[in-house]
């Protein structure tokens, strides 16, 4: 058992700069911590054929996906001497050069804060049951395909 | 217990309920894995050129399984989140 309850990870739509900015402010009362990472995953317009991508509307099997972030989490937590660790991801749609993914982990010391940020990164890209369905600017949609 | 009970819950996720047409429905009388793929593809022949990975009850099972009434099988096209 863990003394981590399960957390709330989707957002419905995108994962605005206000949001990230309140939660790194809300961890100001943990002295103990020296060093966050952050990762903010972007929209990007890449050009399909030759129209660019507008848009992702996000989809999940939401129950798969809590099960597998609990496990991400657990496994950060057991990898890694964090202080804390946020994950936050958007289902609808997200416009191109908006924020879809957020992971932020806390920690005494850097290194453990970085790397932890990314184990839990590569781990959500792999494992996590979303699927996004790039919009094209003419209004067409094609189902993206994650880079390894 | 009830007439319900030989029925197993289907779901379909991303690019696949483009070929299934559906994203939740109801088969009966399935007893492995191997033979769903088989009735699958034979209603929905762009599926045997599709890629997924099939979880029984939120648990990915690579090669065949046993099937019992009441359980949930997602067929899950590669992940793209993030």
């Amino acid at each position: 058992m863990s003394e981590k309850k399960p957390k709330k990870v989707f957002i419905d739509g995108p994962i605005t700069p206000e949001f990230v900015a309140k939660s790194i402010a809300s961890h100001s009362t943990k002295k103990d911590i020296g060093a966050h990472s952050i990762f903010l995953g972007q929209v990007r317009n890449d050009l399909i054929g030759d129209k660019a991508v507008a848009a992702i509307e996000y989809t999940a099997y939401p129950e798969m996906a809590d099960l597998k972030f609990h496990e991400i989490r657990e496994a950060a937590f057991a990898a890694y001497p964090l202080t804390c660790l946020h994950i936050y991801h958007s289902l609808g749609t997200v416009l191109a050069g908006e924020i879809s993914l957020f992971v932020f982990t806390s920690a005494i010391h850097r290194a453990e804060a970085i790397k932890a940020c990314e184990f839990i990164v590569e781990r959500i890209k792999h494992e996590i049951p979303v699927w996004g369905k790039e919009i094209l600017e003419d209004g067409s949609a094609v189902w993206k395909v994650n880079t390894v | 217990m009830d007439t319900e009970k030989s029925k197993i819950t289907l779901l379909a996720f991303g690019q696949l309920t483009d070929i299934t047409g559906q994203s939740t429905w109801e088969m009966e009388d399935i007893s492995d894995i191997d033979q769903l793929k088989a009735i699958l593809i034979e209603k929905y022949p762009a599926l045997a050129q599709a890629k997924y990975l099939v979880a029984v009850n939120m648990e990915v099972i690579r090669g065949n399984a046993t099937l019992k009434p009441g359980d949930a099988v997602a067929l899950l096209p590669p992940f793209s989140g993030g």
